[in-house]
């Protein structure tokens, strides 16, 4: 199929064969077949750290903030139909200071998480500043996803979820809502762009599909308010 | 600080108590006070890691010669008490805002009786940073401060200081910033402006000097604190350690005691870690230096060294994951950043990786220098001692063996690294530890004042003595019970000397290493 780069080993992208050998890498810690980079992406204080974090280590960071600084690098393995799927995943620094960082790693990205905060408007503005910016500096057929974070606060929301839905519907891209604090569709979200990249790499020409928007559908109904495992 | 009037003092103007003419050219074993630069205890080898002597200088030197350029102009009391009172009537005018952490009420007695507040304000009176309370609420008193800027400047003046009621109110002017300090404590005006320079660089470290004048040459009346949202928390710990850090105050660096064998393998590991664009490799243990391997003829100077220090210790941000982030070191060079590539050993690990590069896209050769240096390390049964020397990061002053001795700064002069021991029971507050550095820093001025510095001050109080002596080769400072007498501090010197010599090789990195 397509000619797009993925970071499966050296040897591949050296060799620039278009056809997918899965090969069992080893890092220093976890094997994985495949690997995938993924960017969060969002105004600063949004929760993008926090969102990282309750995927990675199901924790919840509470307390004061504290602002990224820069990028920052991190891996998780996935199991996606009995294949490993590492995400290699970029937290970016929301402020202002580190555009010209980010704007750097966005073309090695194959998918970019876009939050919002649902309780602060001006994020929820800034998110199509964020996508003109995405597709000057993106690949073209980055898998994006937008999120609206911090579900659990509901008293203080600002952003109606039919608004997310209405600006997601607008670029073609699937939205939720998350919170990082309860662990609500957190888990699915990175499920889901693991999933999608997968299919994407080792899809065969007759394949279906893979249709990401109906599989968060069905899963985020199934899910309720708690996560998925 | 201690009174006053009971405190007595004798400086020597010339060294007599040193013998100045027994100048060694080995590193002796018993090394005397009079020895040159370079053969101190603590020297490092063929070529020093930073930029050293006079350092201090070179820190205020530029300040001094802005304000000498000017007439020299320092405003008296009966000047200014005008322009401070309508400062503080303007500060009841202001009206408190909206909720922050910082918040804090500006018109309230509390925020006045600060010891230390520091106000940053571009030359439009903007401002940029206010160490207690907030911006917006102060946005009228920083243009008043302004405003003295400027009254003083049409005459082709500069401002300096004013000092009143108790106050000290500093200004450093440093185009298209204007910073302010303003302190109850006893710290000399020198002092606190290097202080104030210390902050500024902060500032140009987050976006360099270029991209600053830029800014305000567009724009004049620009809100800089969109550019440096989020970092506040990086100032507030700028100057909580420069009340504490005595590295801040010597101009210098400390290690992390280990055995030489042990560093020389981390060392040589990281040296053999490098990639094209890597310019320095910096490990730390805390706010320990362990090692650091630099590209031949690049010197790293210790405030940059301490930017990094700061940024590195005032994030838990980085404490996952590998951080990848821009920095710029302002005494190696204003115009540009560097990328550094930050991330600790272990997850729960003290030791920290400072990877510093030149190119912004080098994140991946960065990680791979980081895997190689690890993978060499692990195999090494270095690493094991390096854990382990972790576990006792200081030393206690009881090792050294001199009675009465409490506690001592010494700093080579010519590797610009610094040791100390661990605070005594004493000192555990820390209140007391600030008193103690305030104590210190009280010296150092003396020792470093512009026109009439001592080489050696002797001071007796009722809670301490202390003795600070400067040669060309090395700074050190003595505290002592206050049963101690002047002969006993006197004699305490060569001991001390002596057994710095003989543990030199643990407590400094007398082989740095380049790639």
């Amino acid at each position: 199929m397509s000619s797009r780069k993925t970071s499966l080993t050296d040897k591949q992208t050296k060799n620039g064969t278009s056809k997918y050998v899965l090969e069992r890498c080893a890092s220093i810690n976890e094997y994985y077949d495949i690997a995938f980079k993924v960017m969060l992406l969002g105004d600063s204080a949004v929760g993008k750290t926090c969102v990282l974090v309750r995927f990675k280590d199901g924790a919840f960071l509470g307390g004061n903030f504290i602002a990224t600084v820069g990028i920052d690098f991190r891996n998780k393995v996935v199991d996606v139909d009995n294949l490993k799927v590492k995400l290699q995943i970029w937290d970016t620094a929301g402020q202002e200071r580190f555009r010209s960082v980010t704007h750097a790693y966005y073309r090695d990205a194959q998918a970019l998480l876009l939050l919002y905060d649902i309780t602060s408007k001006p994020s929820f503005d800034n998110i199509r500043a964020w996508l003109t910016e995405i597709h000057e500096y993106a690949q073209k057929d980055v898998v994006i996803m937008l999120l609206g974070n911090k579900a659990d606060m509901a008293a203080e929301r600002v952003v109606k979820t039919e608004e997310g839905e209405k600006l997601a519907k607008e670029y073609g891209v699937p939205f939720m809502e998350t919170s990082a604090k309860t662990g609500v569709n957190v888990e699915l979200a990175f499920h889901a762009i693991a999933r999608e990249l997968k299919h994407r790499a080792t899809q065969q020409p007759n394949d279906p599909k893979f249709q990401i928007h109906d599989y968060i559908e069905s899963q985020k109904q199934k899910s309720g308010c708690c996560s998925l495992v | 600080m201690d009174g006053e009037g009971q405190r007595a003092t004798v400086a020597w103007e010339t060294g007599t108590l040193a013998p100045v003419d027994r100048l060694r050219t080995e590193r002796a074993d018993s090394p005397t006070p009079g020895l040159v630069e370079g053969t101190e205890p603590g020297a490092g080898g063929k070529s020093a890691m930073f930029v050293h002597a006079q350092s201090f200088e070179d820190l205020t030197a530029e300040a001094e010669e802005e304000a000498l350029r000017g007439a020299e102009l320092d405003k008296s009391e009966e000047d200014c008490t005008e322009e401070l009172k309508a400062l503080e009537e303007q500060h009841n005018n202001d009206f408190s805002s909206d909720g922050r952490a910082k918040e804090e009420d500006v018109s309230s007695e509390a925020w006045r009786s600060h010891r230390k507040h520091v106000f940053v304000l571009s030359e439009a009176g903007k401002p940029i940073y206010t160490r207690y309370g907030t911006e917006e609420a102060l946005s009228s008193t920083m243009g008043v401060m302004m405003a003295l800027v400027s009254f003083v400047e049409a005459e082709k003046n500069i401002i300096r200081s004013i000092h009143a009621d108790g106050c000290k109110v500093v200004f450093l002017t440093k185009s298209p910033l204007v910073l302010v300090g303003v302190s109850r404590t006893c710290q000399s005006d020198r002092e606190l402006l290097r202080e104030l320079q210390y902050i500024y660089y902060q500032i140009v470290s987050l976006l360099t000097l270029t991209q600053l004048n830029h800014i305000f040459q567009h724009k004049q009346n620009y809100d800089l604190r969109r550019l440096l949202a989020g970092s506040e928390y990086l100032t507030d710990n700028l100057l909580r350690r420069l009340d504490r850090d005595p590295g801040l105050l010597l101009s210098a660096v400390t290690c992390l005691p280990l055995a030489s064998s042990a560093r020389d393998v981390v060392s040589s590991s990281l040296q053999a870690a490098k990639a094209k664009s890597l310019v320095f490799s910096i490990l730390l243990a805390g706010d320990r230096l362990v090692t650091l391997v630099r590209k031949k003829d690049q010197v790293l100077h210790h405030m940059d060294l301490h930017l990094v220090f700061n940024l590195v210790g005032s994030s838990s941000s980085f404490r996952e994951g590998e951080g990848w982030t821009p920095i710029c070191l302002p005494k190696f060079n204003t115009a540009g950043f560097f990328h550094a590539h930050i991330s600790y050993l272990e997850p729960a690990s003290e030791l920290c990786l400072i990877l510093v590069s030149t190119d912004r896209e080098d994140f991946f050769n960065m990680s791979d220098c980081k895997r190689r240096f690890l993978e060499r390390l692990s195999k090494r049964s270095a690493y094991q001692t390096l854990k382990d020397a972790l576990k006792c990061p200081s030393y206690s002053v009881a090792q050294v063996g001199i009675p009465e001795l409490r506690h001592f700064l010494y700093k080579s002069k010519s590797s610009g690294l610094y040791t100390s021991p661990e605070f005594p029971v004493v000192y555990e507050s820390d209140e007391e530890q600030e008193r103690l550095m305030g104590l210190y820093q009280d010296l150092h001025s003396c020792l470093h004042h512009p026109t009439r510095p001592l080489r050696s001050f002797y001071r007796c109080s009722e809670t301490e003595n202390l003795l600070a002596w400067v040669t060309s080769g090395f700074e050190l400072y003595l505290c002592f019970s206050p049963l101690a007498t002047k002969a006993l501090a006197v004699s305490a010197v060569n001991k001390l000397l002596k057994w710095i010599r003989k543990e030199e090789d643990r407590l400094f990195i007398l082989s740095p290493l380049t790639y």
